[in-house]
């Protein structure tokens, strides 16, 4: 919690004769995060990258020939519904009995469908050429073989008259036209200027015999015959797939582990005789990996283990409690943890719903998202898709509660007032009683702001210590505390020259010089106090003070955009009922009742197009003032991934 | 020319016009101002995007840092509607 898992960082030792025993165990705990080995220099009598175990070609090339059947019947491994596992062995004795068949069978399939494609396509291309020529009368040969005579044919836009001695057909049963025209060679020039005023394009005739008409109908069939035999060929694969699903994944997950493991020295250093690799691995499991380890090799094996140098080379795990764990994906969009600082997990899933309440409180668009982040998980089977759909089921959950504390229902009153702030514009004259919030809603906004970032600069301070040594972690912790006073100072001044509704009145105290009261006068220590503090560790730094104010007034977005969402579903209800649908329903007459099917219409379409604006502005706003108001304060991020050597087989079993 | 005799009906309705067409500008203004910022960030994203999915996230952030601009001017007309 508040702090990434604990590492242990290992180096282990074995002689060549143990690698294949020490891989596949550190495969099988699947906790073992590899440091990859990078030579230093060429030179031979330093340590070597190591060569991959013997049949990693085979298992890589019969892995390739896997995957290239599940790519034909448009098999995706990480969408297959795991229905029983299969046992490693059986599916071995498959790869070896079973699978040639598929392979050829689906090989061949293959072949026959490109070669029917590209049959298909052909024709279609003929049938193409001919269309023209099928509306003129005329046979194919007839269009060629002359001495004497020119042919003239192609499309042109409008029939023409021609002056010489010649024969013509013309058609404009085809797009663009079509004109045959033979002439003697003496007159082939001026016919051509002619035809080309206008607008004659030439097109070639055919290399075929007999009628255009049957010729084009004949193309035309055998493409449909391709497109029958490409139908039937897709469903024999997709009958392939259906019986074969189960084996394939299979073979794919168990061959992907041959390969990794096989190929698993090549991230090693080797000397003539031993194999030397460092890595990490998780504190709390770490005497449970080297004592297995020393068990399966006999004890012919050296582990120790290396102090932590740079925290920037440590791989990263997240450590928080289940509830928490989705928002991980939400931190790994802005950068997973240094290993060494603060993991604000925490504290994102607990304020992000809440942000995204306070700026969608409705019961009814809450009880949208929330069937929606179930119903979605049946078609998104993703880890990260499966995570952000528990965000949005907690953050619905929390849209609900608002909902019923502001008493908000698609923008309508629930039957009882706002519990907290009334948020009901004057909207069509609908809204009777209190008159909205605003300005307290605001106020309470700007609160969360200036809390939200006092916590950020506290837990600024906190990690300066963690990131920073000495001198230069004290600075950065009494800069942050600078920023603190700072703005508080800022604060306090404001709160004794204004009356605020909802903040501290210090208006009242006792005036202690030229008009200024003892608060003020706090206020300004503070906030000079804050500002040498902040400049003590860097004067550039004090360019940034503005941003003091404009990062707790964009705190001001959560009742902003959850305004203007309660005002789109207020003019919608208004536009859909108040103007077309009550009226109507007094008196119906047959007009009105299309009058009143528009209205629904408008009402389920306004209320759709708002709900995606919500997700969109709940979602995106809180998840901003996350990003650009709070982790600005504190955070670094640029944690490496903890990526473990294994996997968790899915499909097969030892 | 007759006098211009106002009542104070009158004032106080034209006041209200003053503040709905002040309200009205604070919106409007500061979206074509935060169209104009996101258009530059909006078309740069979709390129990354483009070659690399993985920065999806993030820059459909960098999109929406410019709305701030116009939630300002959100927060001001409703200072001055209510």
């Amino acid at each position: 919690m508040l702090r990434p898992e604990g590492m242990r960082r290992l180096l282990i030792a074995v002689p060549k004769g143990e690698i294949d025993t020490v891989i596949r165990e550190l495969y099988r705990h699947n906790i073992y995060h590899i440091e990859d080995f990078v030579p230093e220099s060429e030179s031979p009598d330093e340590l070597s990258i190591g060569h991959p175990l013997p049949g990693a070609s085979d298992a890589a090339s019969a892995l390739i020939k896997v995957r290239a059947i599940e790519n034909a019947c448009g098999i995706d491994p990480d969408s297959v519904e795991i229905k029983e596992k299969i046992p490693a062995s059986k599916v071995r004795e498959r790869i070896r009995t079973d699978l040639p068949a598929i392979q050829k069978e689906v090989e061949g399939l293959v072949a026959t469908r490109s070669k029917l494609e590209a049959q298909k396509k052909e024709h279609e291309q003929r049938a193409k050429e001919l269309e023209p020529f099928a509306a003129l009368p005329l046979d194919l040969e007839l269009y060629r073989g002359y001495i004497r005579f020119t042919v003239f044919t192609g499309h042109i836009r409008h029939d023409v008259a021609i002056d010489v001695p010649h024969e013509k057909y013309f058609s404009d049963r085809v797009d663009g036209n079509m004109i045959a025209v033979v002439v003697p060679n003496e007159h082939r020039e001026e016919v051509e200027r002619t035809l080309l005023d206008s607008g004659f394009q030439a097109i070639p005739v055919p290399e075929e015999a007999g009628a255009p008409a049957d010729r084009l109908k004949s193309h035309i069939d055998e493409a449909r015959e391709a497109t029958t035999g490409i139908a039937g060929v897709n469903q024999r694969l997709a009958e392939i797939r259906d019986r074969h699903t189960d084996l394939l994944v299979a073979c794919d997950e168990l061959l992907t582990a041959d390969v990794e493991r096989a190929e698993a020295p090549l991230r090693f250093a080797t000397t003539e005789e031993t194999f030397i690799t460092e890595g990490w691995v998780p504190e709390d499991r770490a005497d449970g990996i080297r004592a297995a380890l020393e068990k399966a090799t006999n004890g012919r094996i050296y582990i120790g283990e290396l102090a932590i140098d740079d925290d920037a080379k440590v791989p990263v795990e997240y450590e928080n409690p289940s509830f928490a764990s989705p928002t991980q994906v939400l931190m790994d969009i802005y950068a997973r943890p240094r290993y060494s600082e603060l993991d604000p997990t925490l504290m994102v899933a607990i304020v992000y719903p809440i942000f995204f309440g306070l700026i969608l409180g409705d019961v009814g668009y809450g009880a949208i998202l929330l069937a929606l982040s179930f119903g979605l998980r049946k078609f998104l089977k993703g880890d990260e898709g499966r995570m952000l759909l528990s965000v949005l089921t907690y953050s619905s959950i929390s849209s609900i509660i608002f909902g019923v504390l502001y008493s908000e229902f698609f923008g309508a009153a629930l039957p009882w007032p706002a519990l907290i702030f009334n948020r009901h514009l004057n909207i069509g004259g609908a809204a009777g009683g209190h008159p909205p919030q605003i300005t307290e809603l605001m106020i309470l906004a700007i609160w969360i702001g200036i809390l939200h970032i006092t916590l950020g600069r506290i837990l600024g301070m906190v990690n300066a210590r963690k990131l920073h040594h000495g001198r230069h972690a004290a600075k950065a912790a009494i800069a942050n505390a600078g920023w603190i006073g700072t703005m508080w100072g800022i604060l306090i001044m404001i709160w004794s020259l204004y009356a605020i509704p909802l903040m501290p009145d210090l208006t009242g105290l006792p005036v202690v010089a030229m008009g200024f009261n003892v608060a003020a006068v706090v206020g300004a220590v503070l906030l000079v106090a804050g500002i040498l503090g902040i400049a003590q560790e860097n004067a550039l730094e004090l360019v940034e003070i503005p941003t003091i104010i404009s990062h707790v007034l964009s705190y001001a977005r959560l009742v902003a955009v959850g305004l203007s969402s309660v005002a789109i579903a207020m003019v919608v209800n208004f536009i859909a009922i108040g103007m077309l649908i009550q009226p109507q329903i007094e008196a119906i007459t047959p007009l009105g009742v299309i009058l009143i099917i528009f209205g629904v219409l408008v009402l389920f379409v306004g209320h759709a197009l708002n709900t995606a604006l919500g997700l969109l502005g709940g979602g995106l706003h809180s998840l901003r003032l996350h990003y650009v108001e709070f982790f600005t304060k504190f955070y670094k991020g640029g944690g490496k991934k903890y990526n473990p050597f294994g996997m968790k087989s899915k499909f097969t079993e030892e | 020319m007759a006098d211009v005799v106002m009542t104070l009906e009158m004032v106080q309705a034209s006041q209200l016009g003053m503040k709905a067409i002040g309200a009205g500008l604070a919106v409007g203004l500061t979206g074509i101002a935060s169209g104009i910022a996101e258009m530059a960030i909006g078309s740069a994203a979709v390129g990354a995007t483009a070659e690399n999915r993985d920065v999806f996230g993030l820059v459909l952030l960098l999109t929406v840092i410019p709305e701030t601009i116009v939630i300002f001017g959100l927060v001001v007309a409703l200072l001055l509607l209510f």
